[in-house]
């Protein structure tokens, strides 16, 4: 059964060493044309690997000898330790010729015969000189295994190549009273590779009276040749590492192969220690060594990387590699986590279900506390708790860095100062501060308002920047920052401020304000965010025509915020916005007048005081020396009947100004969920939604800013109109 | 002449398995069931190294490396000692008392034949 027909196979290994020289040449045409690639060399080195297997299965030994040293060449190559050039490419072409005739013979009967004896010798010599040129030829043999523990071989006087590894090894004078014999671990280094060049190190020799015939004094310094890993090295020297100082330096190629390892690692969060350890270039061992070392520093400890600089364990490269793949990974880490998309119907409908949840764990509370049954009183705070941090986390998820908004600034400006003709820089800060998404989407109408009019109206053309004596370029400031419970957006410019007179004048002659009132600068300034004011004496293309500002103030007061100017003539304006941080619930205050329930913002509230039978006639009180303005819910709201008992008062703040509200009862703080008022009482002032008490009863929510105004208007005298509103 | 290893432990299946893995490799092999019955062995014979267990009935290892050490004609004797615990306490122990080498049991021959290798050749 293994009688083959050799003759009737012989033919095939000639038609398909033929296909492929065909191949082999094509290939090595195209690198001679258009150039080396690793899939040209690869398919030449097959067809001479094929050719040369093949042929031995015949017995063609003529054939197998020279396709093997035409292979081994190829291999070389293929490698990377030879470089293709055009001598060579033109050689292996007469190789693949030479390698043809040779067939010719096996198909003719004649493989006996050398076809060209002269041509067969060049060819080789020339392939050996190539084979030469590369030293590694024998050094590349792996010591056999049968042979286990291969000699120390010491070669004195051999170049020192750079592709060897560096081991320095100081031994510690315990090593032989510990029972280790230097010279052993020597010899074991011999089975993972040559020992290029030893030099023993004797400094430590001391004089012979002093000479200890137990201790070691010896160190050595060692060029090894190996591909073990460093591990492996390291691992040679694992029971003497205590007692000796060990230092590993890897070889030039080596180097590169750990930036190549730390490349390729996967793009998982590691620290420096962790990527180098995966790559190689350290041992756990010598980590553990620096680790140690940097705990002992003083703090703050110097970095990792530094102490493994300084102590040479790894090459400048290596850690440079391991620390740029480091903040890679971090970087696209960071960049994975900020896009976590959602829809916002199911952020909306998660908080609206967190409101529903506040409601019912505050009745109950309530009714824990009616029944007055402790145990229920208890799990009902517990459950309170929870619920808050539940509302504080979804409420966070709503919430987005206001970069959001300002990052559409730097190009409005550039084109807006190109526009004027002014020459005006962008400066945005506390981009990363958060507010509630959906006030960003109607936050950035306002503010382009805001930064057009500033741009328009603040900045100066350089030439009166000049005069004024200010730089040429005007600055305009964004900036965001959260400040008791609120974000306050401001927009600076360093332009020429706002002109009091000039909108006193404006106002009047608008019919605004009375030419006998008295106005401090602030309500002036509020002026200009009156309808229809205008101030600009032109009307320009992106301001001016008066419709800007209120407009502003409108879109802030639906989110719930407050706007104000702040101004110094002739050195610039801010115009800061104040927002709350969330829409769907805030932490309320509720009071009662007569049976009516209403909640105050809690962070607007300052205090709450008695108010004494006799004052408040005068929508006055005196608070501790100053004049507080005040009013009565009762009034306002035109709820009948009296107080019964003593009245109390409540101090509200917003923004710059206080003022108080007398009720009849304060209940306590409260966790509401704003409902918004219905189209019918959208209108009414005063009143900024409405919110559901854990009884199932409607409280209504207070719009603290439009109190105040109110309370201010009464205690000047000034009338004002009170709009209709109600439970 | 072949260099010669005292194999300490006190399970005879373990000192079978290593003594014919270390005889192969072409080391003679003295045998002691713990520590006390290995002092005895230490008569003057001239011993290369010693592989000990640490837990063993009678004399524990570590009590036995610290005597051995004692002895003029084995104070330098090296030792790999086998532990199957992580416990850094029983490794310092052994330090203190001069082990350096240490191969953590369970292993396979060739591990021990590789650590034995790194400390004396045959």
């Amino acid at each position: 059964m293994l009688i083959v027909n050799l003759d009737s196979a012989r033919g095939a290994l000639v038609q398909e060493g033929r296909e492929l020289l065909a191949a082999m040449e094509e290939a090595l045409l195209a690198i001679e044309t258009e150039g080396y690639t690793e899939e040209r060399v690869n398919a030449i080195f097959r067809a001479a690997h094929t050719i040369k297997g093949s042929a031995g299965l015949f017995g063609l030994e003529s054939l197998v000898n020279f396709t093997h040293v035409a292979e081994s060449l190829l291999d070389r190559v293929r490698t990377g330790e030879l470089f293709v050039e055009g001598a060579m490419l033109s050689l292996l072409l007469t190789c693949g010729d030479y390698i043809g005739s040779l067939l010719s013979a096996v198909e003719i009967g004649t493989e006996a015969q050398e076809p060209d004896e002269a041509l067969r010798a060049w060819l080789l010599t020339q392939l050996q000189e190539y084979l030469d040129g590369t030293a590694s030829d024998t050094a590349q043999e792996v010591a056999p295994f049968d042979e286990p523990y291969a000699r120390v071989d010491v070669l004195q006087g051999e170049p020192v190549s750079s592709d060897l590894w560096h081991l320095s090894w100081r031994l510690s004078p315990e090593v032989l009273r510990n029972g280790m014999d230097p010279l052993s671990f020597l010899r074991y280094l011999g089975k993972l590779g040559r020992i290029v060049y030893l030099h023993t190190i004797t400094d430590r020799l001391p004089a012979l009276g002093d000479f200890e015939a137990e201790a070691c004094y010896l160190g050595f310094e060692l060029e090894f040749e190996s591909n073990a890993s460093r591990q492996e090295i390291e691992s040679v020297f694992e029971f003497v590492l205590e007692d000796c100082l060990l230092r590993i330096l890897p070889p030039h190629s080596q180097i590169e192969e750990y930036l190549r390892l730390i490349r390729e690692l996967p793009e998982s969060p590691q620290r420096l220690g962790e990527i180098l350890l995966q790559s190689g270039a350290l041992t756990p061992n010598e980590l553990d060594q620096v680790l140690t070392r940097q705990h002992a520093e003083p703090q703050p400890a110097p970095p990792l990387g530094t102490l493994l600089l300084e102590s040479q364990l790894v090459p400048q490269p290596v850690v440079a590699a391991a620390l740029s793949k480091q903040k890679q990974v971090e970087d696209k880490r960071n960049h994975e986590q900020v896009f976590i998309k959602v829809e916002v119907g199911k952020l909306d409908q998660l908080i609206n279900l967190v409101g529903e949840l506040v409601i019912a764990g505050a009745a109950t509370n309530l009714h824990a506390l009616r029944r007055d049954m402790d145990m229920v009183e208890e799990a009902a705070q517990a459950m309170s708790v929870l619920v808050e941090s539940i509302r504080d986390a979804s409420l966070s998820l709503r919430m987005v860095a206001i970069g959001e908004v300002f990052q559409r600034f730097p190009r409005v400006v550039r084109d807006i100062s190109k526009e004027l003709g002014k020459d005006i820089q962008l400066l945005v800060t506390g981009a990363d501060t958060e507010l509630d998404k959906s006030m960003v989407e109607r936050l950035a109408d306002p503010l382009m308002h805001i930064v057009r009019n500033a741009m328009d109206h603040g900045i100066e053309t350089a030439e009166e920047r000049l005069a004024s004596g200010k730089v040429a370029s005007g600055s305009l400031r964004l900036n965001a920052y959260h400040e008791s419970g609120s974000i306050v957006i401001e927009v600076s410019d360093d332009g020429r401020g706002l002109d009091r007179q000039r909108i006193l004048d404006k106002a009047l002659q608008r019919g605004l304000v009375q030419p006998d009132q008295s106005l401090s600068d602030a309500e002036v300034y509020r002026l200009i965010f009156e309808p229809g004011f205008s101030t600009a004496e032109q009307v320009t293309n992106l301001s001016g025509r008066g419709v800007g500002m209120d407009v502003v103030r409108r879109n802030i007061e639906l989110l719930r915020g407050e706007v104000e100017v702040l101004s110094e003539f002739g050195r610039g304006a801010t115009v800061r916005i104040r927002l709350p941080l969330t829409l769907a619930i805030i932490d309320g205050f509720q009071v009662m007048v007569g049976d009516e329930h209403f909640v105050l913002p809690l962070e607007q509230v300052i205090e709450c005081v008695d108010l004494p039978p006799q004052e408040g006639r005068h929508h006055l009180i005196n608070l501790r020396g100053e004049p507080l303005p005040f009013l009565r819910l009762r009034e306002l709201f035109n709820i009948g009947g009296r107080a019964s008992g003593r009245e109390s008062l409540v101090v509200l703040q917003h923004g710059n100004s206080r003022a108080g509200v007398v009720v009849d009862q304060l209940v306590g703080e409260f966790q509401a969920v704003i409902k918004p008022l219905g189209m019918l009482f959208q209108k009414s002032r005063g009143l900024s939604g409405s919110t559901i008490l854990g009884d199932g009863r409607v409280a209504l929510i207070l719009d603290v800013a439009n109190l105040l105004q109110r309370a201010s208007a009464l205690s000047v005298g000034t009338p004002v109109r009170v709009s209709a509103g109600g439970a | 002449m072949a260099k010669t290893i005292l194999i300490v432990d006190d399970s005879s299946s373990f000192r079978q398995v290593v003594g014919i893995a270390l005889k192969t490799a072409g080391y003679s092999v003295v045998e002691a069931c713990d520590g006390k019955d290995a002092l005895g062995k230490l008569d003057g014979r001239k011993i290369n190294l010693i592989v000990s267990d640490v837990n063993m009935p009678v004399m524990d290892g570590i009590t036995f490396v610290k005597a051995a050490k004692q002895l003029p004609a084995y104070r330098f004797t090296p030792v790999i000692m086998l532990t199957t615990e992580a416990g850094e306490s029983k490794k310092s122990e052994g330090k203190a008392a001069g082990v350096r080498a240490w191969v953590v049991k369970p292993f396979q021959p060739p591990v021990l034949l590789d650590a034995v290798s790194k400390l004396i050749l045959p």
